[in-house]
């Protein structure tokens, strides 16, 4: 058994190396990826190894790199592109939903739009504006596009080699805020499929569903909640898009109970959409109505109060709290 | 070096001639410009190590693009407007914002730090390329009310890749825009060095949009305020837009988070240590204006008393109350806001005065 | 003079610790504000760190190779009450320290913390900080005292479980009535309304009715108005009928024949007498010409006519038919019989039938049309019934049992038409009266009233 501890920035680019390895097609694009390795190390080490042709430092712009993947995937590349950070991920948007999701059906299904975009994101790591984002609803909005999250570093190791393999494109948001927590890797196997969800902690009074960072968030909730006689079973939501709906079904169906956690502002975000997903799907079984934790409908705060805007343990139990309240 | 370069002063601090530019400065005013280069340096220092000592998020060093800053700052008039990156301190000393409100954004306590009608210096743009689209805006409002101001905005050879600034360009020739435009091209974008943006000197594109475009010794305070006064005086009487190249050197990292020692090697960083900005005009004004080491010794102290009280300032910043998250985030009341500060004050984050 | 700790700050936008590469200074230096002290190594980049005190080293937190969390002391410094200046920076410079407030316990590791950089230690901030307040808290939950009745107009306040719950079980919860907050319908309203207990009676929807009812010769309060239990003497007529109807159950064993038959030619012919001036006022039904049919079969087939006589073990077969019919009347079931039926013909029966039902509904029927009973007919169509089994009134061997007359559907030539169908039933002693026979004599009486007209005036 192949296990060993790594933070998860460690395994990404393990996974990074691994996918490289087996596909000669795979290239890498982003600013500051290749020489300096990524702001984030990601990329540590792999321009290197598999030379400046297969891992680029692009000129700063957003939308090209975006759009000269296209370009490479028409032509048969697989291409992962970083947006350096979340906040910087806007100037690609029109590429990434006009083209990227697009052209598949476009072309009735000749080109394949085989590209990643990874981007850190999510916030608490103290850092200025722009650095701190949730925009996964705008992804998951968009048909043609998939959407996944990593929580822990066996996830990222494997995810990025599933999405890299994975004929459409894959929006990959990496929470940054654990880019350097550590964690058990199996380098051999993995039971996860790129777009299951996963119970990462079982229960049987509410189900606390998250994403990202607010996988570790939700799971120290638990604990505080069992303290209290509250039994809180975690899911891993993992995919965004599509949700994998069964596994968040069966364990509502279970509990009666739904809370979802999520960074993003409330409105339209991916939490609003796996409440009225689970909402229809389990109706016979909800003892309460679905709650969603977020952050609050504001631009995204300077950093010093961040703490106050992103869902905390706290405020997680509170809306536990409240379904929990709810009489049946 | 390219000589097509501006340069009215040497990295020895010796005077040169040049065919289109001459300084205009007197003594007092050129003192003037090496105390500002001066302050903003040691506050610069101060705030990297405020950085250091975990009292700052982050801090984006100017170091080395003194002259690049303070030159076109004292060359803009009252009623000017600047839209800067986030690495314009000279700017912003220049137009009077107090220190303590620069180092807001990276204290992380503000995501903008002043009052941008006030100081006619918007605050600061992360998103690379974004204010130069803002900047023509403004330019064209100046038009269109026939005032007689002008508009600088700054951006790097890193964002001189954004489609933004591209657009910026096509738009203010379009319009005839009383903007112009200036690139501190300090060689680097984090670890990419401008070759990878630019195959031609940057200035060179302006003329592909159809205006001018001019190469200045970013080191050099002098080529620095005279071409960035004739630009803008262009721009004020109708002449429409310029693009000045400020080709300097980043002598520090990208920002904090940045460790320039993986990917530039530090011979480069010595070669232009001896094109230093301050260095040039102290020389020029010992050996011409016969200043004494108490003069500049005088500055000095004034900018550590600078320095000290940027530094008691900003451990003076309090976190502010989490409920100010709600303010300003609309203009007009909204269901959504007054819910959030509703919950805020239920779960005890906040007594709800903001 | 005090004590100032400096901790390791997160110097790159989210790192989590460092190794130690090189100290500049040693325990005892004097140190000036941002005086380099250390070489520290990240994931990132390696830093120079500066001093954040003007002061004495007092101790180094690790050696050369160690790796230090960011947020962990890195070194210590005494530091001179003069230097007003130096910043506390591992205390609460904006926090009163002891501060017992809710929030504080949080804003304290926030300092420490410094300045929100880096990963805030998540593990640190107490988790439990705080209980909603407010009006948006949901009330405690307990019972309202009185229940609610469902607002008319709006959908009755319950849960889905609690509402797919009901409708398993066959309640309809806009009956109901909620005990929960603001006539919340919860489970345990449900339960209650299917166990029926009086605890928490079922709103009704529909009001119960208000007339009495007959019942064993008796007039019965109305549902709601009546006791709960309610004991009936068994005397008179009601014990009549049950000691006739006991020992006629478990003396003879019964069997049953029946069928369904088109009688659209009897209700043709009802029809059109009528109207027949001659025959005015007299009231003419199915039974009436049911009542002929029967007395026709037992005419061919006397046998059916006949009863157990288990004292003298012999059947005795009767060549007179007393013909009995059951009346409902205000004392109970009662079934008084007609002398001779057998010679009687259509006006006759008719006449004979009236009268002894008008008898019984009066009170005024006599004590010799209550025996004598040799074979029976009740009609259970005016109910609205298809048709019965009945129990033989004692004594007798055969009782045929008449239903309601209903267009049905019916092949007639192949095709299927409307027919007016009628379903009779005859119920018989089977000690002495077998299937066949049964068979034979019911089916006379079906093709009897299927063709009625040809049946009386032949035979």
């Amino acid at each position: 058994m192949a296990t060993t501890t790594m933070t998860m920035a460690k395994a990404l680019n393990e996974g990074l190396r691994r996918a490289m390895e087996k596909n000669p097609k795979v290239l890498l694009m982003g600013e500051d990826i290749g020489k300096l390795g990524g702001v984030f190390r990601i990329t540590d080490g792999l321009q290197k190894d598999f030379g400046e042709d297969r891992v680029i430092d692009a000129p700063l712009a957003e939308s090209a790199i975006v759009g000269t993947a296209v370009g490479l995937a028409v032509r048969g590349y697989r291409t992962v592109v970083e947006m350096q950070f979340d906040g910087f991920v806007y100037p690609a948007f029109d590429q990434i939903v006009s083209q990227v999701a697009k052209l598949h059906k476009r072309t009735d299904g000749v080109y394949t739009m085989a590209l990643v975009i990874r981007l850190p994101f999510q916030g608490g790591i103290g850092a200025i504006e722009h650095h701190s984002e949730s925009p996964e609803a705008y992804f998951a909005h968009t048909a043609g596009l998939r959407v996944v999250s990593c929580s822990t570093p066996h996830d990222a190791y494997w995810m990025i080699q599933q999405s890299i393999a994975h004929d459409d494109p894959i929006v990959f948001c990496e929470p940054k805020s654990r880019y350097w927590e550590k964690g058990e890797v199996d380098l051999e196997t993995t039971s996860r499929g790129l777009f299951d969800a996963e119970v990462r902690r079982e229960g049987a009074d509410v189900s606390v569903i998250a994403y990202g960072a607010m996988v570790k968030t939700a799971l120290k909730a638990a604990e505080t909640a069992a303290s209290e006689g509250v039994s809180v079973e975690v899911v891993d939501a993992r995919s965004l898009a599509p949700l994998d709906v069964e596994t968040m079904a069966a364990s509502v169906e279970k509990t009666g109970r739904l809370v979802v956690v999520g960074e993003s502002p409330r409105t339209a975000s991916i939490g609003s959409e796996i409440v009225a997903t689970l909402s229809e799907r389990c109706f016979y079984s909800l003892r309460a109505p679905g709650m969603r934790v977020s952050g609050y409908h504001v631009p995204y705060p300077p950093t010093r109060i961040e703490e106050d805007f992103r869902p905390t343990p706290d405020r997680v139990l509170d809306a536990i709290d409240r379904v929990m309240g709810y009489e049946s | 070096m390219d000589d097509q370069l501006v340069q009215l002063l040497t990295p020895e601090g010796e005077r040169v001639a040049h065919p289109e530019y001459e300084s205009t400065l007197g003594g007092d005013e050129i003192f003037g410009l090496y105390r500002d280069m001066v302050i903003v340096r040691r506050m610069c220092n101060e705030s990297t190590s405020l950085q250091r000592q975990g009292q700052l998020a982050l801090w984006a060093p100017v170091q080395g693009q003194e002259a690049a800053q303070i030159g076109p700052g004292r060359a803009m008039h009252p009623m000017d407007f600047s839209f800067p990156t986030y690495r314009e301190h000279g700017i912003a000393w220049c137009r009077g914002v107090p220190p303590a409100d620069m180092l807001r954004l990276f204290r992380a306590v503000s995501n903008g730090g002043w009052d941008p009608q006030k100081y006619r210096h918007s605050v600061p743009t992360v998103v690379l390329g974004n204010q130069t689209l803002h900047a023509v805006g403004y330019a064209m409002g100046v038009q269109r009310d026939g005032a007689d101001e002008a508009v600088l905005t700054f951006f790097g050879d890193g964002a001189s890749s954004q489609g933004d600034v591209l657009e910026a360009f096509v738009w203010a020739a379009s319009f005839n825009a009383p903007i112009v435009f200036l690139c501190q091209n300090n060689q680097w974008a984090i670890s990419e060095p401008s070759s990878l943006q630019s195959k031609i000197p940057l200035y060179h594109r302006a003329q592909g949009f159809g205006f001018p475009g001019v190469r200045v010794d970013g080191n050099d305070v002098l080529a620095m305020y005279e071409v960035s006064r004739r630009a803008l005086d262009a721009a004020r009487v109708g002449g429409g837009p310029t693009l000045i190249e400020a080709y300097t050197y980043r002598m520090g990292a990208h920002t904090t988070s940045d460790d320039p020692t993986r990917y530039r090697i530090d011979a480069e960083v010595e070669v232009w240590k001896h094109r230093d900005p301050i260095e040039r005009v102290k020389a020029l004004l010992a050996r011409e204006y016969k200043k004494k080491t108490a003069a500049f010794d005088e500055v000095a102290a004034e900018a550590d008393a600078i320095a000290t009280k940027l530094r008691e300032d900003v451990l003076a910043m309090d976190r502010p109350d989490p409920i100010t998250m709600f303010d300003h985030a609309y203009a007009a009341p909204h269901p959504l806001i007054d819910e959030g500060r509703q919950e805020m004050i239920d779960l005890g984050v906040s007594a709800g005065v903001s | 003079m005090s004590e100032r700790i400096f901790d390791l700050p997160d110097v790159g936008e989210g790192l989590t610790e460092a190794e130690i590469v090189e100290w500049k200074v040693a325990v005892g230096d004097v140190v000036a504000l941002n005086q380099p002290i250390v070489d520290i190594e990240t994931a990132k980049a390696t830093v120079e760190l500066p001093s954040p005190f003007a002061g004495t080293v007092v101790a180094l937190h690790g050696a050369v190779g160690d790796v230090i969390e960011v947020d962990k002391p890195l070194i210590t410094f005494e530091v001179g009450g003069s230097e007003a200046a130096a910043p506390e920076v591992a205390a609460k410079s904006d926090e009163a320290p002891e501060s017992e407030t809710a929030a504080a316990p949080e804003e304290k590791k926030r300092e420490a913390v410094l300045i929100g950089y880096g990963v805030a230690d998540e593990d640190a901030l107490p988790t439990r900080r705080h209980r909603r307040q407010g009006p948006s808290a949901p009330p405690p939950s307990a019972p309202t005292p009185t229940p609610v009745q469902a607002t008319p107009g709006l959908a009755p306040r319950s849960t889905p479980p609690v509402r797919l719950y009901a409708k398993q079980h066959g309640l309809d919860i806009a009956t109901m009535t909620g005990s929960g907050r603001d006539g919340l319908i919860t489970r345990d309203d449900v339960e209650r309304a299917l166990a029926g207990t009086g605890a928490a009676r079922p709103g009704a929807a529909i009001a119960a009715p208000t007339t009495t009812s007959r019942f064993v010769g008796h007039d019965l309060a109305p549902w709601d108005a009546g006791p709960a239990e309610e004991r009936i003497p068994v005397r008179g007529v009601l014990r009549a009928m049950s000691e006739a109807m006991v020992q006629s159950a478990f003396s003879a064993p019964h069997a049953a024949v029946w069928v369904r038959v088109d009688v659209t030619r009897t209700m043709d012919l009802l029809a059109s007498l009528k109207v027949h001036p001659g025959l005015e006022g007299l009231r003419l039904s199915p039974m009436t010409i049911t009542a002929l049919a029967l007395c026709d079969a037992a005419r061919h087939y006397p046998g059916v006519n006949s009863s157990f006589d288990d004292a003298a073990q012999e059947v005795i077969v009767r060549r007179t038919i007393n013909l009995g019919i059951a009346a409902d009347t205000p004392k109970g079931l009662t079934v008084p019989n007609i002398k001779g039926a057998d010679r009687l013909d259509l006006v006759g029966m008719a006449a004979a039938i009236n009268q002894l039902v008008d008898k019984a509904r009066t009170n005024a029927t006599t004590p010799n049309e209550m025996i004598g009973t040799t074979i029976s007919i009740t009609n259970v169509g005016p109910f609205g019934v298809d048709a019965a089994i009945p129990i033989l009134p004692p004594g007798t061997g055969a009782i045929l049992a008449i239903g309601t007359v209903a267009p049905t559907p019916w092949v007639v030539n192949g095709e299927v038409v409307v027919r007016q169908v009628m379903e009779i039933a005859l119920s018989f002693d089977h000690r002495m009266i077998d299937g066949a026979m049964a068979s034979r004599v019911l089916g006379h009486v079906a093709r009897f009233i299927a063709d009625p007209a040809p049946a009386m005036i032949v035979g």
